[in-house]
C-alpha cells in the first residue's frame, strides 16, 4: 500500500507542525515500520521547542525514562526566552485587553491610533509580539499563538515584511487548534494576499503550491469546504496550473472532493479532462476509477479500482473521513452511468459491479427507486432491473431545441439591452459636462 | 652573361619578380633603354628604378624651391616626397635590406639644415610673408617629426658625407644652375645622371650583386625559361604548397627555417602558386592580380630584422588594414597571413600572437567571398575548418588567454600572461556554420557530392564542440547561450535510437542520450537567456527533439507552457520555419502515440494551405499569380533547409489524411442529415471530392488515392478493405516504413481503423436494426467484446447513438424513431436558426471582447494551446460538436438548470 501513500510528498509542502498529525496517523496504520516512524518523529520534534512531545515520543520509543540533561537544559532555556518575550509584550497586551472592551476595537485604524496615543505603542512592540507568537507556536502552544497573531494582523500594515509570515502562521495555528471556521477565513485572506502581491512567477507558484496543500486540510474538515475545494482547485486557473505543474498528486483530493459532492456533478466533465491530461504524470486508483468509468466505460475496471480506492482512502490522512461517503457516491456513479446506457440489467451482474451481495444490491436499488432518484422497475421473477427510459421522440427533440434557442436569444437580448442602457447612461453622463 | 650564369639560381627570385612586373610599365618610361638593346622588344625597368626616379625628381624640386625660399611649395613637395618614399618603401626594404638610400637621407639633412637656418634668422623670418611664416611652422614641425625615424641614418650621414654624394651634389648644383625655364630638359638629364651612380651605389647592398645593365638582358631571358618550367611544375608545386601549409599548421615549430634561402624559396613558390591561380581563375581577376597587387607584394620582413611581437603585430595590422578595400587581393592576403603565422611560429612568439593571426586568417577567408549569398570555395572551406580547429585547440590549451569582443584594440596584451586579445570566436564559428549550410545548399542533394560534403558536418560539430568547451571555461552566460543554440541546431533533428532503447530499458538508465544533452543545453538557455529569440528557438528545437523521440507528453507540455502560438507570428521567418517544422514533427509524434485528434490539430495549419513544402522551407513552389522578383527568390532560397534536415512531405500528408479520415468519416456518418455539419478537414474533403468527380475510379496508385479508397471503404464500415488500403506493400514502402517502429504504428492504425469503422457502421446502419448483438459485432470487427461494449457505451453516453444496452441478451436496442418529413424539415429549420443565434452571439462576443461561450474549454485554455487552435480555426468543428452535445444533454432535464448555472458562472468569472 506504500506505493500510493502521499505523506512523504505532502509533507514537503507542509509546516513542520502540520506534519505531526499526518505522521501520527501513519503510526496507527502499519504501512511503515513503527520504530522508524517514531524515530523520524523524534527527529522532527527535536527541531521544534516542544519538549513534552519529545519526551512522549521517547517514551514510545522505549528510550530511558530519564530526561537527558540536554533536554532539561533546553526546557529551561525555552521557558526563559518565553518569559522574556512575554515581558516585552505584556504592557501592550494589557492595553489591548482594556481597549478590547471599548469602542475603539471596531476598526484597526482607530485601534492603532488609540494604542499609539494612550499607551506609547511602538513598532518594536509589534516585532516582539510577532516573535512571541512564533515562539509560542514553536512550543506547541497554538491557542495563545493565535491571539498574538490576531493582534499582529490588526496592527500590522499589509506592507510589513512579516505580514505574509503572520498570515501563514495564523493559518497554521488555526488548523492545529482545529478552528476550521477561522482557518477558512484566514485561508481566504492569505489567498487574496498571494494573488494580489507582487511575487515573481516562480515565487507565486511556490506560495500557491503551499497554500494548496494547507487548504486541503481545511477543506476536508469544514462543512463548506467541499464546494470550495472544487471552486479553488478546478476553476481557478492559477491554482489548476499550480497543481498541474507542481503537484499533480493533489488530483487525488480534487477527485475525491468531486466524487463526494453530489451537487457538483457537472464538475466531473472538467475534472476528467484534467485527469486525462495529467494521466502521464500522476495516476492512482481514484483517478483511474474515474477514468475507467467515464472515459473507457469499463465497468469491470471501475469495480476493481473502487476496491483499491477504499484502501487508499483508508490510509490517507486527508480524506479518511470521507471513506463511506466516497464508496456510496462511487457506487451511485457507476449505477447512474449504467442506467443511462442500459435498459435492462440483471441484479446479480449489478451487484457484482457494485461490490455488493445480490440481496444488498436489490435493497439498495429499491431504496433508490423509492427515493424517486431512479425511474425503473424490478422484475423479480427474472432478477432484472428494467429502466423506464422512453426514447426521445423527434417532436420532443424539436421542442427542446426551440426551448434552448429562445433561452439563448432572450439572454442575448438581455445582455444587449443592458449594454445599450449603459451606453445611454454614459452618453447622458458625458453630456453633463458640456 | 657569365656572371648571370654563375648567380643564376640565386637571382631567379629577384628576376622572377621583375618579370611579373614587366607588363606593368608603359612604353614611355622604357624608351631610355631601347637605345642600348636592339633585340629586346619591351624594356624592363625595375620598380626600384621607377621609384627612385620619382624620388630624385621630387628632391630636385625641393632644392629648387629652397633656393628661392618658396616655403609653401617646399612644404607641398616635402609631402610628396614622403608619400613617394612610403610607396618606394617595399622596394627599398626588398632590394636594399631596408637601408634608406643615401640620397634620400641627404635630402632630409639638407632640408633640416635649411629650415634651421631660416628659423634661426629671426630678422629674415619677420620679413617673411604671412603665408610663408605659416608654412614654415608646419614644415618645421613635419620635418622634425618625420626625421625622427631616420635619426640614426642622419647622424651617420652627417659624420661622413662621402665622396660620391658630394660629387652628386655638385652635379646637382650644376644642373640647378641651369635655367628653371627649361626645367623638363634639365630634369631629364638629371634623371639619367642620377640613376647611374645611385644604382652603382645600391648594388653592393643587394643580396645578389648583379649588374643592372646586364640584368636587363638576362631578366628577359630568364623570364622566358621561367614561364616554361613553371607550366610544367605548377601542378606539383601547388600541391606541395598545400601540403606545406597543412603541415605547418599542425607541426609548427618543428623545423627551424631560419636562413634566407629557404624563405626566399618558399616565397617564390607562393608567388608561383598565386600566378597559377590567377591563370586558372576565370572570373576576371586575372588582370587585377597581375597589374596591381602582386607587384606590391611586400617582403615580409627585412632579412636581418629582429622578429619580435610588436613587429609581427605591426605587420599584421598592415596586412589587415588592406581588408575591405576595393583593390585588395583577398587571396594574397590569406597567403600573407599564413606566411606571417609560420614566421611567428618559427620565432616562438607565443600562443597569443599565433591565435591573433589565426583569427585574422579566419576573417580573411570569410572576406574572400564578397557575395554573401554564394558559398565559399571548397579549398577555402577545408582551410577554414583547419584553422578554426587549430585556433580553438590553442585557446583551450592555454586558459590564460582571454579573447573577446570586449577587449579594446589598445588593451590587447601579447607579451605576458594574462593575455588579452580582441576577437570573437563565437561570431567566427557562427559564420562558419552558416557557410556550411550554404555549401550544402549549393549542391544537388541527390548526388554523391552532397553526401561527401555532409561528412564535414562531423567536423563542424566538432568545431562547435571546441568553441563550446572554450566558452564553458570562460564565457559569460550570453555567449554560452549562443554557442549552445548552435549546438542545439546541429542536434535537434537527429534521431538517437538509444533514447527509445533506454525507454524500453534495453540500455542502462545512466546512458547519456541526445535527449539528455538537449535537456541540459535547453535548460541552461531557459534559465540564462535574455534575448527572446534564442530561447524561442531553443524551445522549438527542444520540442522537436522530444517529438522525434516519441516523448509526446513532454513535447505537448512544452508547447502548452511556452505560449508559442500566441506570438510566433511576430517572429522572424527562420524561427517561424522552425515552428512549422516543430508542429509537423509534433503531429507525427502524436500520430505515433495514438493521439489522432492531436495529430490532426498539429498538422491542419500546415496542410490546409496546400503548401507545406514552402512552409517547411523545403523547396519553392512555382507561383501562378505573380512571379517572384529575383531578389525575393534569392531571399527565399536562403531560407531553405538543407536537404538532410527535410521532413518527408509524403509521410506528413499521409499522416494528416489518415488522421483526417479517422475523424471525418464517422463524423459524416453521424451527421448525415445535419444542416449544421462542418468539415473537419478541408484538404481531406478536396481529395474525396476530386475522386468522386472521376467517372471511372481505377485501383489506387498514389498515396492519396489509397487514402481516398480507404475512406470509401470505411464509409460502408468495411474495415478490412480500409485497412488493406492503408496498410499494404505499396504504402509501406512509400510511407509507413519511414517510421522508426513501423510495425507498432501499423498495428495501431489497424486498431483505430477497426474502431472507427465500427462507429461508422453503427451510425450508418443503426436505423435498419432494432437490435444488434454485441458479440456478433465484436466478431465482425475482430475486437474484444469489452472494447465493443466500451465503444457503444461511449456513443450512447455522448448521445451519438439513440440506443441502450440490454444486458441479459447482450444486445444493443435501437430507439431511433424516424422523424417524419415535416419533423425533419422543422429540425433543419431549427438548426439554421440556431446557426443564426450562434453567429449573433459570436458577433456580440467580438464586440465585448470576451469569449465566454467558449469558456467551457477554459481549464485548458489558460495554457494557451487550445485557445489558439480555436482562433486559428482548427478546432472549430470539434468544439462546436462539444457544445452541442452538451446542449443535447441539457435536454435530459435535470441537468439543464445546473448547466445553465454553470454557464452563467463561467460568464461572470469572465466578466470579472
Amino acid at each position: 500500500m506504500a506505493n500510493f501513500d502521499l505523506t512523504r510528498i505532502n509533507c514537503q509542502y507542509l509546516d513542520r507542525h502540520l506534519t505531526f498529525p499526518l505522521l501520527e496517523f501513519l503510526c496507527g496504520k502499519e504501512i511503515y515500520n513503527q520504530q522508524e516512524l517514531l524515530e523520524y518523529i523524534l527527529e522532527t520534534v527535536n527541531k521544534t521547542n516542544m519538549i513534552d512531545y519529545t519526551m512522549d515520543t521517547r517514551k514510545r520509543l522505549n528510550l530511558s525514562q530519564e530526561m537527558p540533561d540536554e533536554l532539561v537544559q533546553r526546557k529551561a532555556e525555552v521557558l526563559a526566552t518565553l518569559k522574556q518575550l512575554q515581558n516585552e509584550v505584556a504592557p501592550i497586551m494589557k492595553a489591548t485587553d482594556i481597549l478590547k472592551n471599548g469602542e475603539s476595537m471596531k476598526d484597526s485604524k482607530t485601534f492603532v491610533n488609540a494604542l499609539q496615543k494612550d499607551y506609547n505603542f511602538k513598532v518594536e512592540h509589534l516585532e516582539s509580539a510577532y516573535k512571541l507568537a512564533k515562539y509560542l507556536y514553536e512550543c506547541g502552544n497554538y491557542q495563545e499563538s493565535t491571539s498574538y497573531l490576531y493582534f499582529c494582523l490588526i496592527v500590522m500594515s499589509p506592507n510589513d515584511k512579516n505580514y505574509l509570515n503572520v498570515l501563514w502562521g495564523k493559518l497554521a495555528a488555526e488548523i492545529l487548534t482545529l478552528n476550521w471556521n477561522t482557518a477558512l477565513e484566514d485561508l481566504t485572506r492569505l489567498r487574496d494576499y498571494i494573488d494580489s502581491a507582487n511575487f515573481s512567477t516562480i515565487q507565486a507558484l511556490q506560495q500557491r503550491t503551499w497554500l494548496i496543500h494547507w487548504s486541503v486540510l481545511v477543506f476536508f474538515n469544514h462543512p463548506k469546504g467541499r464546494d470550495l475545494i472544487i471552486e479553488m482547485f478546478l476553476y481557478k486557473p492559477l491554482y489548476l496550473n499550480a497543481i498541474q505543474t507542481m503537484c499533480p498528486h493533489i488530483m487525488r483530493y480534487l477527485a475525491t472532493a468531486v466524487v463526494i459532492n453530489r451537487t457538483r456533478r457537472n464538475a466531473l466533465k472538467d475534472l476528467i479532462k484534467v485527469i486525462q491530461q495529467e494521466s502521464y504524470t500522476y495516476r492512482d486508483p481514484i483517478t483511474e476509477f474515474l477514468e475507467c468509468l467515464y472515459v473507457n466505460f469499463d465497468f469491470e475496471g471501475a469495480r476493481l479500482k473502487l476496491h483499491e480506492c477504499q484502501t487508499v482512502i483508508l490510509n490517507d490522512f486527508f480524506i479518511v473521513a470521507c471513506l463511506n461517503e466516497f464508496v456510496e457516491d462511487a457506487r451511485l456513479m457507476i449505477f447512474e452511468t449504467f442506467c443511462r446506457i442500459h435498459q435492462c440489467i440483471t441484479i446479480s451482474m449489478l451487484a457484482d459491479k457494485l461490490n455488493m451481495k445480490p440481496n444488498e444490491a436489490e435493497c439498495w436499488i429499491v431504496n433508490l427507486i423509492r427515493n424517486a432518484r431512479l425511474n425503473a422497475k424490478i422484475d423479480s421473477k427474472l432478477g432484472h432491473v428494467v429502466m423506464g427510459t422512453q426514447p426521445l421522440s423527434p417532436y420532443q427533440q424539436l421542442v427542446e431545441k426551440i426551448d434552448s434557442l429562445s433561452m439563448r436569444s432572450e439572454h442575448l437580448a438581455g445582455l444587449i439591452e443592458r449594454k445599450s442602457k449603459q451606453n445611454n447612461k454614459e452618453s447622458i453622463d458625458s453630456w453633463k459636462y458640456y | 652573361m657569365s656572371r648571370f650564369f654563375a648567380n643564376g639560381s640565386d637571382s631567379e627570385s629577384e628576376s622572377s619578380e621583375e618579370e611579373v612586373q614587366a607588363p606593368n610599365f608603359n612604353k614611355a618610361s622604357a624608351f631610355q633603354f631601347s637605345d642600348d638593346e636592339e633585340e629586346v622588344k619591351r624594356v624592363v625597368r625595375s620598380t626600384k628604378e621607377k621609384r627612385y626616379e620619382n624620388l630624385t625628381s621630387i628632391i630636385k624640386t625641393i632644392r629648387n624651391h629652397k633656393k628661392i625660399k618658396d616655403i609653401p611649395n617646399t612644404l607641398s613637395s616635402f609631402e610628396d616626397l614622403t608619400r613617394a618614399y612610403t610607396k618606394a618603401l617595399p622596394v627599398i626594404s626588398k632590394e636594399e635590406n631596408g637601408i634608406t638610400p643615401r640620397f634620400y637621407i641627404r635630402c632630409l639633412a639638407e632640408l633640416e639644415d635649411f629650415i634651421n637656418e631660416i628659423w634661426e634668422d629671426r630678422e629674415g623670418r619677420r620679413n617673411l610673408s604671412k603665408n610663408n611664416t605659416k608654412s614654415l611652422g608646419t614644415l618645421r614641425q613635419k620635418v622634425r617629426k618625420y626625421i625622427k625615424d631616420f635619426e640614426e641614418d642622419l647622424s651617420r650621414f652627417r659624420e661622413a658625407p662621402d665622396q660620391e654624394s658630394e660629387a652628386e651634389d655638385e652635379e646637382a648644383h650644376v644642373s640647378d644652375a641651369g635655367d628653371a625655364a627649361d626645367d623638363s630638359d634639365v630634369g631629364f638629364k638629371k634623371e639619367l645622371s642620377v640613376t647611374a651612380p645611385k644604382l652603382a651605389k645600391s648594388a653592393p647592398a643587394k643580396v645578389v650583386p648583379a649588374d643592372d645593365d646586364d640584368s636587363d638582358d638576362s631578366i628577359d631571358w630568364d623570364s622566358d625559361t621561367e614561364s616554361e618550367t613553371e607550366s610544367s611544375e605548377d601542378e606539383n608545386q601547388y600541391q606541395n604548397m598545400r601540403e606545406r601549409f597543412l603541415k605547418r599548421s599542425t607541426e609548427k615549430g618543428e623545423e627551424k627555417i631560419g636562413d634566407e634561402e629557404k624563405r626566399k624559396d618558399k616565397r617564390k613558390e607562393q608567388k608561383l602558386k598565386i600566378r597559377k591561380r590567377a591563370e586558372d581563375d576565370e572570373d576576371g581577376e586575372w588582370e587585377t592580380v597581375v597589374k596591381g597587387h602582386v607587384v606590391e607584394k611586400p617582403k615580409m620582413f627585412e632579412k636581418d630584422a629582429e622578429i619580435d611581437i610588436p613587429l609581427v603585430l605591426a605587420k599584421l595590422v598592415e596586412i589587415m588594414s588592406a581588408r575591405g578595400k576595393k583593390r585588395t587581393d583577398r587571396r594574397l592576403q590569406i597567403d600573407l597571413l599564413f606566411e606571417l603565422r609560420d614566421i611567428s611560429d618559427q620565432h616562438n612568439l607565443g600562443v597569443p600572437v599565433s591565435v591573433k593571426i589565426h583569427f585574422n586568417i579566419i576573417s580573411a577567408i570569410f572576406d574572400y567571398n564578397q557575395k554573401i549569398s554564394e558559398p565559399m570555395k571548397m579549398e577555402h572551406w577545408a582551410l577554414l575548418l583547419e584553422v578554426m580547429q587549430s585556433m580553438m585547440k590553442l585557446l583551450l590549451a592555454n586558459p590564460d588567454i582571454s579573447i573577446s569582443e570586449s577587449v579594446a584594440e589598445e588593451h590587447e596584451e601579447y607579451a605576458a600572461a594574462p593575455f588579452y586579445i580582441r576577437g570573437c570566436p563565437l561570431a567566427a564559428v557562427e559564420r562558419l556554420d552558416d557557410e556550411f549550410t550554404k555549401l550544402l545548399k549549393e549542391c544537388d542533394p541527390h548526388s554523391n557530392d552532397y553526401v561527401s560534403r555532409l561528412k564535414d558536418e562531423m567536423n563542424v560539430v566538432k568545431t562547435i564542440e571546441l568553441v563550446l568547451q572554450y566558452f564553458e571555461q570562460c564565457g559569460n552566460p550570453n555567449e554560452r547561450c549562443r554557442i549552445y543554440l548552435r549546438k542545439i541546431e546541429h542536434l535537434y533533428y537527429k534521431f538517437d535510437p538509444e533514447v527509445l532503447k533506454k525507454k524500453r530499458g534495453e540500455v542502462p538508465a545512466t546512458t547519456a542520450t541526445s535527449v539528455d544533452v538537449m535537456d541540459k543545453l535547453c535548460k541552461f538557455i531557459y534559465a540564462k537567456d535574455d534575448t527572446d529569440r534564442i530561447r524561442t528557438r531553443a524551445i522549438l528545437a527542444h520540442i522537436y527533439h522530444h517529438a522525434m523521440h516519441d516523448n509526446w507528453f513532454q513535447a505537448r507540455d512544452l508547447v502548452l507552457m511556452s505560449h508559442l502560438q500566441d506570438n510566433i507570428d511576430a517572429a522572424d521567418p527562420a524561427t517561424r520555419i522552425l515552428y512549422n517544422r516543430m508542429m509537423a514533427n509534433l503531429g507525427l509524434c502524436a500520430f505515433r502515440q495514438e493521439n489522432v485528434k492531436d495529430a490532426h490539430h498539429c498538422l491542419v495549419d500546415l496542410m490546409v494551405t496546400g503548401k507545406p513544402k514552402e512552409l517547411l522551407a523545403q523547396g519553392l513552389l512555382p507561383q501562378r499569380q505573380h512571379e517572384r522578383s529575383a531578389e525575393q527568390e534569392k531571399i527565399e532560397k536562403q531560407r531553405q533547409m538543407p536537404f538532410h534536415m527535410h521532413i518527408n512531405l509524403e509521410l506528413l500528408e499521409c499522416v494528416y489524411l489518415v488522421s483526417a479520415m479517422l475523424l471525418e468519416i464517422p463524423y459524416i456518418a453521424a451527421h448525415e442529415f445535419d444542416a449544421r455539419r462542418r468539415m473537419i478537414s478541408k484538404t481531406f474533403y478536396q481529395q474525396l471530392r476530386s475522386s468522386e468527380r472521376q467517372s471511372l475510379v481505377g485501383p489506387p496508385e498514389s498515396m492519396r488515392e489509397h487514402v481516398v479508397a480507404a475512406a470509401k471503404a470505411m464509409r460502408c464500415g468495411n474495415w478490412q478493405a480500409c485497412a488493406n488500403f492503408i496498410v499494404n506493400k505499396k504504402m509501406n514502402t512509400k510511407v509507413w516504413d519511414l517510421f522508426y517502429e513501423s510495425d507498432r504504428v501499423r498495428e495501431m492504425l489497424v486498431k483505430f481503423i477497426k474502431e472507427e469503422s465500427l462507429r461508422t457502421y453503427l451510425f450508418t446502419y443503426s436505423n435498419v436494426y432494432t437490435s444488434i448483438s454485441i458479440p456478433s459485432l465484436a466478431q465482425m470487427y475482430e475486437l474484444p467484446v469489452p472494447k465493443v461494449h466500451s465503444i457503444i457505451s461511449k456513443m450512447i453516453i455522448n448521445e451519438e447513438l439513440m440506443a441502450s444496452l440490454d444486458d441479459p441478451s447482450e444486445t444493443v436496442v435501437m430507439h431511433r424513431s424516424e422523424p417524419s418529413r415535416l419533423q425533419a424539415l422543422a429540425m433543419q429549420f431549427v438548426d439554421k436558426v440556431t446557426n443564426l443565434v450562434d453567429v449573433n452571439e459570436k458577433v456580440f462576443d467580438m464586440k465585448q471582447g470576451n469569449f465566454f461561450q467558449r469558456g467551457n474549454m477554459g481549464n485548458r485554455g489558460d495554457r494557451g494551446y487550445n485557445r489558439n487552435q480555436n482562433n486559428q480555426g482548427g478546432n472549430w468543428g470539434g468544439q462546436r460538436r462539444d457544445n452541442r452535445n452538451q446542449r443535447n444533454r441539457n435536454q435530459r432535464g435535470h441537468h439543464k438548470n445546473q448547466q445553465q448555472q454553470q454557464q452563467q458562472q463561467v460568464q461572470t468569472i469572465d466578466e470579472e
